[in-house]
């Protein structure tokens, strides 16, 4: 009797825990279980029920991470460990750092490293600021031209990136002569529309009481959006500031028209010309891919739950 | 005092609309002229009318290029598929499932060029892949899987959906979560099976996702790059097996210098985007209407 009662939940639940208890007690008669011990049976049970979804979970796991696993065991192998061998040897039998000192002897990593930071970071900190600011207008002022600003905004989005390179390559040598510095990385990353698109949807989330009750105080519009608004916004401007920060990081193609000095690549660029230097030394290429993709990696561990709020967010938008 | 009133939203504007005035909206006018133009960069573009896309017509590589980026759009409904489905499992309440979603999201943060040169040496001749297929006896000699032409592209779309599916399920299982408890309640006692519940409450009420990620991961694969870059060792594979439009563009633009035909091939790569655009706009819409 107690059996379906405590599978509808509420009331039945308590019903269904003495139940278990008394269960418990008549065929284990010598111990009584404290509440601890319950908990872990209980555990165990649910485990126990949920493991067909471990296993699909673990198998998609397993294919997901494999490729990295690969990277970081044959990054650690010996000279004397083979690359190919039937069947593959996955656990170095020699483990080394050999083949790191190796990458970074040749290729100046360190630097890539550093060009990687600086330019993640002013794109993100800059960008995040511009959206911001052509953002609140957009959302809570009128002005003519302001459909039109934001449509012609919107339209920018569905136009892909690539397409603009010839024209912006030509303006980095003969206009802006900023060809092979980090600038020509950081200037056109500057303004995203999505990014302002975004920022839009958080500022018109915003009651407009607040804002008119902080323009009788006599605020103007400049520390009405410092100080009122972006401290309401803080977790989508969280959510903007990571996704630029690993959309710049990774970024590859304009970095590599633009970028042919070692001293001035970034981390992509510099990965690929590390391709193109060991090309067939598969255990230098391991270190690098290692090398670069743990920085990212412990990054993403620590900002990962703004990172799916965001993701999430974007959609409702 | 009204005069500044009226100026201050143009200047919250200003930053933004003059930087993507210059590195969008200029770029894709000038490059509609450079389309009209035989210009290598280095000496000023010469006016030569429509004979860029007269040329586009008779090249093979183009019509190639054109051909596999279609192709590679099969990746959307094979990610949307896999995804949901991910998402599906992964929404259940199950200890430790935080550790298996970031797991998941893994792949999109690494970095293209990161993964793709993992994939490359899955590939490799010396690779594991061939390691595990001669082990289990199922082929003898390695294969140069990535000297395959018939190989390259769906290999690249392979990574392309292994990348993608933790990142767009993480978009999918945000719109489960929104869907109402008591609508599978309902399915329960209509007495629908797991599948069934899935079928009829999950998908419908996903449609705001899927449409979403219809459109980036298909504008997404209209702009395939990094993947074919790194895979083929920025040759595009043997008998252009993996040119894609943009790997084209880039081809003729900065490596052969024909920034002019480069041109004419990005305006055919914009009328595709736009088309398709539309096309997704037009569906949504219609959707709409049927509710």
């Amino acid at each position: 009797m107690t059996r379906p009662l405590s599978e509808r939940g509420g009331a039945g639940e308590a019903a269904g825990a003495v139940g278990a208890v008394a269960t418990a007690a008549v065929l284990e008669p010598v111990a009584i279980l404290t509440g601890a011990q319950l908990r872990r049976r209980r555990r165990r049970r649910e485990l126990a029920a949920n493991a067909g979804w471990y296993v699909v979970l673990t198998f998609f796991a397993a294919i997901t991470v494999f490729p990295f696993l690969w990277m970081l065991l044959t990054s650690l192998k010996g000279s004397a460990d083979p690359i190919a061998s039937v069947p593959p040897q996955l656990i170095p039998g020699h483990p080394t750092l050999a083949n790191y000192q190796r990458v970074l002897d040749s290729l100046p990593i360190l630097k890539f490293f550093q060009n990687s930071i600086v330019v993640a970071i002013a794109v993100t900190g800059l960008n995040v600021l511009v959206s911001a600011m052509a953002a609140y207008p957009l959302a809570k002022m009128r002005f003519r031209g302001r459909e039109a600003t934001f449509y012609l905004l919107l339209a920018t989005l569905i136009v892909p990136t690539q397409l603009t390179y010839i024209p912006s390559f030509i303006l980095a040598v003969n206009v802006f002569h900023y060809y092979d510095t980090l600038p020509a990385v950081i200037l056109p990353s500057l303004a995203s529309a999505f990014n302002i698109f975004l920022m839009r949807q958080a500022f018109r989330a915003i009651p407009n009481d607040l804002i008119d009750a902080a323009r009788v105080d006599g605020a103007g519009e400049w520390r009405v959006w410092w100080q009122i608004l972006l401290p309401i916004v803080r977790p989508s401007l969280a959510a903007v500031a990571i996704f630029t920060f690993v959309t710049s990081w990774n970024d590859f193609l304009w970095p590599s028209l633009m970028l042919h000095d070692r001293t001035q690549m970034t981390l992509p660029v510099g990965l690929a010309a590390l391709q193109g230097f060991f090309s067939s030394d598969f255990r230098s290429i391991a270190a690098g891919v290692t090398m670069t993709v743990i920085p990212i990696l412990l990054f993403f561990i620590v900002v990962q739950r703004y990172f799916v709020r965001g993701l999430a967010g974007a959609v409702k938008g | 005092m009204t005069a500044r009133f009226r100026a201050t939203p143009y200047l919250f504007l200003l930053p933004a609309v003059a930087l993507i005035g210059v590195f969008v909206v200029y770029p894709i006018v000038a490059v509609f002229y450079y389309s009209f133009t035989d210009y290598d960069i280095v000496r000023p573009p010469v006016w030569i009318g429509l004979d860029n896309f007269r040329k586009l017509l008779g090249d093979g590589t183009f019509w190639l290029a054109l051909t596999h980026s279609f192709v590679y759009l099969l990746v959307t409904p094979t990610i949307i598929a896999l995804s949901v489905c991910l998402a599906i499992v992964v929404n259940r309440k199950l200890r430790g499932i935080h550790i298996f979603r970031a797991l998941y999201f893994v792949p999109a943060v690494s970095g293209s060029i990161a993964i793709g040169l993992a994939w490359r040496w899955l590939f490799d001749r010396n690779g594991i892949i061939n390691g595990v297929l001669q082990t289990l006896g199922i082929i003898h000699t390695p294969i140069q899987w990535l000297a395959e032409p018939g190989l390259v592209l769906p290999i690249a779309m392979l990574l392309t959906i292994w990348a993608g599916i933790g990142y767009y399920s993480v978009i999918f299982l945000a719109g489960l979560q929104n869907i109402p408890e008591e609508l599978y309640d309902a399915a329960r006692i209509d007495g629908c099976s797991d599948f069934q519940k899935h079928w009829h409450v999950s998908l419908p009420g996903l449609r705001p996702q899927i449409v979403f990620v219809a459109v980036i991961s298909s504008l997404a694969a209209l702009k395939v790059f990094d993947e074919i870059f790194v895979l083929t060792a920025r040759t595009g594979g043997i008998l252009d097996s993996g040119v894609t439009m943009v790997f084209y563009l880039w081809k003729q633009a900065f490596t052969l210098q024909h920034a002019g035909y480069a041109a004419a091939i990005a305006i055919v790569l914009l009328a595709i985007t736009l088309a398709f655009s539309i096309v997704n706009v037009r569906l949504l819409e219609r959707r709409e209407a049927d509710r």
